[in-house]
């Protein structure tokens, strides 16, 4: 094995132990750090980035969910239902994402972060607002 | 703060899977779980509090994954030895994830949620 091999198993390995911690952290698969880490840091093709997070983002959700459910934070029955919706958007999600250029799905996956970051700062004020409006 | 929903309670049946399908085609498309669509739309859409829209988005995310997975996987573009590494990184990391979730507040949460957000979104920019 070389160096370089060598290093790239290692960033492989710690790239992982990075989306697993967030993912575990924050109820996410971890893929929105996975994907850019492949793509900038070790120089992977946007679909196969994002192909392969998706495989990777299966056991880590499975063993993380089942820590929420041993807690009792889990109603399985919401998850289900949520993921028979989830199930149809994916199909139709993926065959769009492989029917686009690498370059193409690589700025969409940017724009998409750059909306998500407005999206979860912004509405913290009007939550709050919310509330107790609501009541009145 | 009041709220809502407490555990135990089922969730509103329409919004759940409406929510599901709009993550799961985000999840299809940009190759990420669709949590980062799922936990905002529970909490503000439908309610939910921050550690339960987190725990049923985890779970939903499973089924999601596997079919996006197996749709790139039939395209091959799916690193099988890249994700194998990955994964040994992931299942350490998501237990010790899940243990901080715990120790923290629903806020802290959100906070550390939305500057994570930011700090990939600038990695993407300038990388």
């Amino acid at each position: 094995m070389s160096p370089e091999q060598i290093l790239q198993l290692v960033e492989l390995i710690l790239i992982g132990l990075a989306a697993g911690f967030l993912a575990g952290l924050l109820g996410i698969g971890g893929g929105v750090f996975m994907v850019p880490a492949m793509v900038l840091i070790l120089g992977m093709d946007q679909h196969v980035a994002q192909g392969t997070s998706l495989l990777v983002i299966i056991p880590a959700a499975l063993t993380g969910s089942y820590a929420h459910y041993r807690r009792g934070s889990l109603v399985l029955r919401d998850a289900l239902v949520l993921g028979a919706g989830g199930v149809v958007g994916a199909f139709l999600g993926a065959v769009l994402a492989l029917s686009l250029d690498d370059e193409l799905l690589r700025k969409l996956f940017a724009g998409f972060l750059l909306i998500v970051a407005a999206r979860i700062l912004l509405p913290k004020e009007m939550l709050r607002r919310k509330a107790p409006t609501q009541e009145v | 703060m009041s709220e809502p929903n407490t555990a135990g309670e089922r969730g509103p049946l329409l919004p759940l899977v409406a929510v599901g399908a709009a993550a799961g085609t985000m999840s299809g498309l940009l190759g990420v779980g669709g949590g980062i669509l799922l936990v905002p739309a529970m909490v503000i859409l439908i309610g939910f509090a921050q550690h339960r829209a987190q725990a049923t988005s985890l779970a939903a995310i499973v089924p999601i994954a596997a079919v996006g997975a197996l749709v790139f996987g039939r395209a091959e573009s799916v690193d099988f030895g890249a994700a194998a590494l990955l994964v040994v990184g992931s299942l350490v990391g998501v237990q010790v994830g899940t243990r901080l979730m715990h120790r923290l507040s629903a806020e802290a949460l959100a906070r550390v949620f939305g500057v994570f957000l930011v700090i990939i979104a600038l990695a993407m920019l300038f990388g």
